[in-house]
């Protein structure tokens, strides 16, 4: 880097069209990113007012409010219930599905766009469908089951309802991502491994696992992130009048109460500002933790 | 050195994730997505609603608008949730329609911000215009420090709709209006099936308008004192909001239920022998092969000792944006829309009852599938719907607290007194 300025014509010429082709992600994300964490941040301090006219500053105070608010906390340990379901099945399941499809097979490439269609599907268009199907009355689980449970309004089973949408939307996502991975481990390893007589799982294990770590731990960063940012499944699938939505909803959804339902914005920023906080310190930790788990070969 | 790179990379987009989000609620400069209003798309004006249901009806009376002043329109319907976000963007800075529907909840923080095009003036000097044959409380609600910003669209009353089959079945004469609340009760519960199969009556805690606000006000008690407060400290209201919750205990189907599904959808799929819904509804369930079929509508019961019966109502308000190019167009659309023709067109065509007086015979006529009359009967003793500056800071929380008696989680006693509690609070940091 520091002998850029003494560098060849080439050099040169090569770091300034490097520049060129990030110029417009950059400008993006200082536009559409970078300004609003500082001005949200700026806003929490704030009572807010119309239209983004007449804000008062007034310090700490939505802080302060934060600390006592109850409904807040809930939505933290909703948020962080979701997200422990969701992230470890959806991570084991995925990796699970990449591996048996990662072979010489008949229809691998049917069964792969079958596990990945949901990806494709709106978002709000498959809440809608699982809202029906977890319906206690006319849902087809309870219909299949012959049971009465209350998937989605029981408010100690609800949340983790949510999270099995979510663990069905996101594992064709995490298994493309884990199957590019797989194709990058050379099949020597496997090779020497069935000449010393390792079985299936054992070469799972010891082979790729390992060398699979660095996916993993990419998938499971940005999938703990997905996680804690969840919204519109929780939006789609709760009623207001749902008895569990107090127990299920999550820190964005409050957010988007607060900022857009009741005309709030300094305090929803604050709450968004939590979950900065809580979504830093989570990947800071994983960030010391991976040195203990993930090889890079 | 190049894996740092990568894990600060990884780290900045965790935060650039998130931010993304708070993003959009952020600041005042970025509101405009571009999809919204456009003030010239190519000199038409734009107007924007929220029902889809009106939609045609109103395209006519647009392209009557067109054909009679050459000016053209471009008629857009958001979603009720995108649609205040949306305005919210737009007059946070960005590009409002010309012309849009206000409404009660959102009216004040509108008209008092300047958002909303004044056009007293030009409603002085109308020619056109008969104001007097408005109702004041919907003139008064799109008033502001004697401004006025909007001129009253249609009107909105509420019944109760019964399943036919079920009162045959069970041997009891329809409802001709004549019924008080404590009658009411008795029906509800005869039609409430033991096994759970069929349910008398139901509501949501959500279901303010269309439900419990009338039963408060009609035994006396009333959501807004004359101070502007909470009435959930009246003992009249608590006492009405406790025969609800009689209601809500012995006549409808568990909350969770009700919330899971749907009041209309229970109704439309013959589980409920009663509802109680606004006029709004009418075109949804004109479409509704079963309700069409086996429903009719029946005034709202009676106080048993003042012979009351008292429907809630709202209205709309057709508005202009202060910043509109064109505000000479825009106000010869609101005036066109709040005309007498219009208004009558507006009724025949069954797109919603009118604001102005006498011309809603026409919406009763319009379908012979419901008897719609008693929707016209209930504006003989009415009230406006509750309403302050921010009226969804206090709204929201109302609901979610009865949704703890809903579920038998408290009793209504207390929860009316911290639904007191927090309204006179909410209605405290409006100023």
């Amino acid at each position: 880097m520091s002998n850029i300025k003494k560098g060849t014509s080439r050099e040169r010429n090569e770091f300034m069209w490097g520049w060129l082709f990030i110029l417009p992600t950059m400008v993006g994300l200082i536009i559409l990113n970078i300004i609003p964490i500082f001005q949200t941040i700026y806003q929490s301090f704030f009572k807010t007012g119309d239209f983004g006219k007449g804000n008062i500053f007034i310090g700490a105070e939505n802080y302060i409010r934060l600390l006592s608010d109850g409904e807040v906390w809930q939505s933290v340990l909703n948020t962080f219930k979701y997200a422990i379901v969701e992230v470890p099945f959806s991570i084991a399941l995925s990796l699970v599905l990449a591996v048996l499809l990662n072979r010489k097979m008949k229809g691998v490439s049917t069964y792969r766009t079958i596990f990945f269609l949901p990806m494709v599907a709106a978002p709000a268009a498959v809440a809608m469908v699982w809202r029906w199907l977890f319906n206690t009355e006319f849902g087809l689980l309870n219909h299949v089951f012959h049971s009465s449970t209350q998937w989605i309004s029981d408010p100690r089973i609800a949340v983790f309802s949510i999270a099995v949408i979510g663990i069905w939307s996101i594992i064709g996502y995490n298994m493309v991502l884990f199957l590019a991975g797989l194709q990058e481990i050379p099949r020597d390893y496997y090779e020497a491994a069935d000449i010393d007589g390792a079985n299936g799982i054992e070469q799972f294990f010891n082979i790729t696992v390992p060398l699979l770590s660095p996916t993993i731990f990419f998938v499971s960063i940005t999938r703990i992130i997905g996680g804690l940012q969840v919204f519109d499944l929780i939006f789609m699938v709760m009623d207001k009048n749902n008895p569990a939505l107090y127990k299920t909803q999550s820190i964005v959804y409050l957010f988007y109460q607060n900022s857009f339902v009741e005309n709030n914005k300094g305090y929803g920023s604050t709450i968004v500002v939590l979950l900065i906080a809580i979504i830093m310190v989570i990947t800071v930790f994983q960030m010391v933790a991976q040195k203990k788990w993930v090889y890079y070969n | 050195m190049k894996r740092r790179n990568k894990f600060f990379a990884l780290g900045l987009s965790a935060a650039l994730a998130v931010t993304t989000l708070a993003g959009c609620g952020g600041s005042a400069g970025g509101g405009d997505t571009g999809n919204g209003g456009g003030g010239d798309a190519g000199g038409k004006l734009t107007v924007a609603i929220w029902d889809n249901g009106q939609q045609p009806g109103l395209q006519q009376i647009l392209n009557d608008f067109t054909e009679a002043t050459g000016i053209e329109t471009q008629l857009q319907v958001i979603e009720w949730n995108s649609y205040w976000t949306l305005l919210e963007a737009g007059a946070s800075g960005g590009d409002m329609p010309d012309v849009f529907w206000m409404h009660s909840n959102e009216a004040v923080r509108y008209m008092s911000n300047g958002i909303l095009l004044d056009i007293t003036d030009k409603v002085n000097a109308s020619e056109t215009l008969e104001m007097d044959k408005f109702p004041d409380d919907l003139k008064n609600m799109y008033t502001y420090d004697g401004k006025i910003y909007a001129l009253p669209k249609d009107m909105d009353t509420v019944a109760i709709w019964y399943n036919k089959d079920m009162f045959d079945e069970a041997g009891i004469p329809y409802p001709d209006g004549s019924w008080t609340w404590d009658e009411f009760y008795d029906i509800a519960k005869q039609l409430t099936k033991e096994d759970g199969s069929q349910f008398g009556f139901c509501a949501n805690p959500s279901n303010e308008q269309d439900t419990w606000m009338n039963t408060v006000y009609t035994l006396g008690g009333c959501v807004l004192n004359e101070e502007g407060k909470s009435g959930f400290d009246d003992p009249k209201t608590v006492e009405a909001m406790e025969f609800v919750d009689k209601l809500v205990k012995d006549t409808m189907p568990p909350a969770s239920t009700m919330s899971e599904t749907g009041t209309d959808v229970l109704f439309g799929s013959g589980k409920i022998a009663m509802i109680s819904q606004g006029s709004w509804m009418v075109a949804a369930f004109k479409d509704n092969e079963y309700i069409a079929a086996h429903a009719d509508v029946a005034r709202l019961p009676k106080d048993p000792e003042t012979g009351r019966s008292i429907s809630l109502y709202n209205g709309l308000g057709w508005s202009a944006s202060a910043g509109t190019k064109n505000p000479e167009g825009a106000y010869k659309l609101i005036e066109w829309f709040a005309s007498k023709d219009m208004q009558q067109k507006q009724a025949e065509l069954g797109v919603t009852m009118a604001a102005y007086e006498g011309v809603s015979d026409q919406w009763v006529n319009n379908t012979d599938v419901f008897n719609l009359q008693p929707y016209l009967d209930a504006m003989d003793d009415v009230v406006f719907r509750p309403a302050t500056k921010s009226t969804l800071a206090w709204w929201n929380p109302m609901v979610e607290e009865l949704k703890k008696p809903w579920n038998g989680e408290e009793d209504m006693a207390t929860a009316c007194a911290n639904i007191a509690k927090i309204m006179n609070e909410k209605i405290a940091e409006e100023n």
